[in-house]
């Protein structure tokens, strides 16, 4: 059972708001190695700059989304095999579609709660202690 | 701020708002005045999105819905399935209004929102959306049920690999990625979506003896789809061993997408006779002989292949949004190159030594990096730098009394002081700087609701957004600009059926414009309009005993009139330009912070005002002069030249108004100690020295003091909070030796002078 605490996660989005939220409730989780990046290019440059385990992305964010840093993440072989959930709002079946072709590892519906996030981080690595 | 979390990031997401509406309302002008691209409606969308994302978290439903119906027509828009006309673009800018008071109402600033006006907008914005109005109750987003998207997340099953005894080291704090042994997710996934190939190429010394270049090949082969390179630089013998003419890299590329064997193999086309070529298919296809080879250990010994993958990622993750018109950035300029070339950084499998190999290219490669700090600290700084910069002029002050020669190190050292505090001070100056960018972006909906209200037409021009001024500043610059705005459509501009008739277009100007000058800043507010109508602004200050009727005033001070309290020329009060409390309330809060207003009108040609104010409220530049016993600070900005008088230059008008011939032009004189009241008796004029200053109109006075002190940067302390406002004193300052001096107004002090000497009949306020 891995501990959440061991966990580095990245959280990738263009609103400081959703960042903060995050990271809240990743805190609330336990996990406790939290970075930040603004959008998805910022974002590809601190996964390959600094390798982390878990990458919580936007979609829709400026200068790169989150399916483009999802497959340049997945085209990067240091960091094609990061865990990476995708934030997503409740219109864009389309759009998990497509992260689903591109390997992404799991969805996030805005907005949610932090029993949800922590659901989905388990549906990822397993229970979390 | 709260010391819950999520109070105080619903804090933060209040103020992200707006930032994402002053956002929104740029990029829809952009859109209306049709330098918008598709960029820009995306920004629409993206700032329409996130604010209903946040709202989402913090359970606003009457923002969610509204913003919901808001970004559902924004998607049409950006998809290119609905055209962005006109009428699209007038109805989204009206959106964004009834957006803010949604927002207003929800943060609690503002009122309830109009339920019919916002319920009105919903419908017209269906109606843009589906070409005709849906039921409210199917706009409102309901959080989907997750089986909805038949979705199963790929599990990353830790127990699976890694013996128990490996997964302690999970619990470790410290980073330890190669010990989570993830699953090869990305194969399968990658294999689903497109076959691809996989090339190992290894040169033999005679390729490079024909001057073919590896990179070259290797950019070739990312144009037939995505590629990731592996540079095997194993075989590499040490330095001394190493024979420049000899071949020892091997290169390992997964080359992705819908490209036929022969494709990759044209690539090579020219050298696969100098080299040892392996391609096999991702998806299992037929092993060659050298798929044999053990598998390569990644390693970076290429010092130029990290930057070009990066590159090369960003390029290929971004092409699909390449297909629309976006200007393509350059993060391959941006990407930095590693600095030590020979360093072998291994990649990937070893994050503990990639990180610091990667670490000096962190500073390059990010943007401009802000933080959002407290303004409470900002200014508690500031107060301390203030006090900074009186104790260094007192301690100044003090080294001097004390006799030390001016070499002395002690002098010297304090020169770098004062020089190192006027930094300090610049700095801070620079922190609490903002462009009046913020309140200007709200005014175009202002002027939207006053022509709405009064029937006229009008076009609000601004420039200058980005000059930049003190935060204090800044906030209360709305209020006055707000109250001339509305001035300038109501009383300024005809109705659109006058205009036509008067010839001119239906649709008035109204100009806005920042722009520093002489270390102030002045906004102009000026409007095509009928200009003022002087006989019945005499006409009405005369009723109202505010000038005599026969009192003599030039044009300029006719239309200053306006300012003097209780005047309002709305014969009937209007719902838009206030009760009464016009335009004297306007200059008293622009004088409270030490700036001053004007109007020039040209009769059917338009009206302008003139609002001039201090950058900062903090210090200032001024020249220490003493009159009648009195220490005094003039602000340096204002004074022209000095002086000293000699007796045949001054003359007398109408027996003892004095003005003074400076170059070919009478100035009229300005006793500083008689006008403010330090003494009863004229000066002789003899041992005096004037200061000729212009005032903000741009007419000239001469001050008369009795000596000038010298020039020096001042802390503003405000007199009205210590004691209260006293005509021709703009603030207080405290000098080096610890005494309290005043800091004149320039304006009021002229004005004054005016006054006291040769129009008794003219009560003009202060």
């Amino acid at each position: 059972m891995p501990a959440a605490s061991a966990l580095n996660v990245l959280v990738v989005d263009d609103q400081l708001t959703m960042r903060s939220l995050i990271r809240n409730s990743l805190q609330q989780i336990g996990v406790r190695e939290i970075s930040e990046a603004a959008d998805g290019e910022l974002g590809l440059r601190a996964a390959i700059t600094k390798p982390v385990h878990l990458i919580i992305s936007d979609f829709n964010m400026p200068n790169l989304d989150g399916l483009g840093l999802l497959r340049a993440i997945r085209a990067h072989p240091p960091t094609s095999k990061t865990a990476f959930i995708m934030l997503t709002g409740r219109a864009d079946r389309e759009l998990v579609q497509r992260a689903v072709q591109f390997g992404v590892n799991n969805y996030l519906v805005k907005p949610f709660t932090t029993a949800q996030l922590k659901e989905k981080l388990e549906g990822v690595f397993g229970p979390l202690t | 701020m709260s010391d819950d979390p999520f109070e105080a990031i619903k804090v933060t997401f209040f103020q992200e708002c707006s930032e994402l509406l002053g956002d929104l309302e740029t990029n829809l002008l952009a859109l209306e005045t049709g330098e918008g691209d598709i960029e820009t409606i995306n920004a629409v969308f993206r700032a329409v999105h996130s604010v209903k994302g946040g709202a989402g978290a913090f359970g606003l439903e009457d923002l969610v819905r509204f913003a919901h119906v808001f970004e559902t027509l924004m998607d049409e828009l950006r998809s290119g399935r609905k055209e962005c006309d006109d009428v699209t673009v007038k109805t989204l800018l009206r959106a964004s209004d009834v957006l803010a008071d949604h927002i207003a109402a929800a943060q609690g600033t503002g009122a309830p929102v109009d339920a019919a006006r916002s319920a009105g907008l919903v419908a017209e914005l269906e109606v843009l959306t589906h070409g005709q109005a849906t039921p409210a109750v199917a706009a409102a987003p309901v959080v989907a049920d997750e089986d909805d998207f038949g979705f199963k997340p790929l599990t990353l099953d830790l127990a699976d690999f890694g013996a128990p005894a490996e997964l302690p080291s999970l619990d470790l704090p410290a980073l330890d990625l190669p010990s989570l042994d993830l699953p090869d997710l990305a194969a399968p996934s990658a294999a689903a979506l497109t076959a691809g190939w996989r090339i190992v190429f290894r040169p033999h010394p005679r390729l490079y003896a024909s001057a073919n270049d590896v990179s070259l090949l290797l950019r070739e082969l990312t144009r037939l789809g995505q590629t990731s390179v592996e540079l095997d630089a194993s075989g590499l013998p040490s330095l001394e061993a190493l024979d420049a003419e000899d071949a020892h890299l091997i290169w390992t590329i997964v080359l992705t997408g819908d490209v036929t064997e022969a494709a990759v193999r044209d690539v090579f086309d020219f050298v696969e006779m100098d080299c040892d070529l392996s391609i096999t298919a991702l998806d299992g296809g037929s092993p060659s002989a050298e798929t044999a080879l053990p598998p390569l250990p990644v390693l970076d010994a290429a010092p130029a292949e990290p930057a070009f993958d990066l590159a090369a990622l960003l390029a290929q993750a971004k092409a699909p949004v390449e297909a629309a018109p976006v200007a393509a950035p350059a993060p391959v300029a941006a990407a930095p190159k590693p600095v030590a070339p020979a360093a072998p950084a291994p990649a990937a499998p070893s994050p503990v030594a990639s990180a610091p190999a990667a670490a000096p290219s962190a500073p390059a490669a990010v943007a401009p990096v802000t933080i959002r700090v407290d303004l409470d600290r900002v200014d508690r700084l500031i107060n301390v730098v203030g006090e900074l910069v009186i104790q260094q002029a007192m301690l100044a002050q003090r080294v001097m009394e004390s006799g030390l020669a001016r070499s002395s190190d002690i002098a010297l050292g304090l020169e770098d002081l004062e020089l190192l505090t006027r930094d300090i001070q610049d700095s801070v100056m620079a922190i609490r700087a903002q462009p009046v960018k913020s309140v200007f972006q709200r005014m175009p909906r202002l002027v939207r609701e006053v022509a709405e209200m009064t029937g006229k037409r009008v076009r609000l021009v601004t420039s200058g957004e980005d000059t930049e001024v003190d935060k204090t500043v800044v906030e209360r610059l709305a209020e006055p600009i707000t109250h001339m705005l509305r001035n300038a459509i109501d009383h300024g501009l005809e109705s659109p059926e006058e205009r036509e008739a008067a010839g001119k277009p239906a649709e008035g100007t109204v100009r806005l414009a920042a722009l520093h000058r002489s270390g102030r800043i002045v906004i102009e507010i000026a409007d095509d309009g009928k200009g003022i109508n002087r006989p019945r602004v005499r006409g009405i200050a005369v009723d109202r005993g505010l000038i005599a009727e026969d009192a003599v005033l030039t044009d300029d001070e006719v239309d200053n009139l306006i300012f003097l309290p209780g005047f309002s020329t709305a014969e009937t009060i209007t719902d838009v330009s206030g009760r009464g409390v016009g335009m004297d309330v306007v200059r008293r809060s622009i004088q409270a912070l030490g700036g001053r207003i004007s109007i020039s009108s040209n009769p059917g040609k338009g009206s302008t005002f003139t609002l001039s104010l201090p950058l900062t409220l903090a210090v200032l530049d001024g020249m220490v002069v003493s009159a009648a016993g009195q220490t005094l600070v003039a602000p340096l900005s204002a004074i022209v030249e000095s002086l000293t008088p000699r007796i045949e230059d001054v003359h007398y008008v109408g027996g003892h108004d004095a003005v003074i011939r400076f170059r070919e032009e009478f100035v009229p004189m300005v006793d500083v100690g008689r006008v403010m009241g330090f003494r009863d008796d004229a000066t002789t004029l003899t041992g005096g020295v004037v200061m000729i200053v212009e005032t903000e109109a741009g007419s000239r006075a001469a001050l008369l003091v009795d000596a000038i002190n010298g020039q020096r940067q001042v802390v503003i302390k405000s007199l009205e909070t210590h004691y209260r406002q006293v005509d021709g004193v703009s603030a207080a300052t405290i000098l080096g030796d610890g005494s309290v001096a005043l800091i004149l107004d320039i304006d009021a002090l002229v004005i004054a002078g005016h006054r006291k000497s040769n129009r008794p009949e003219l009560k003009m306020a202060s």
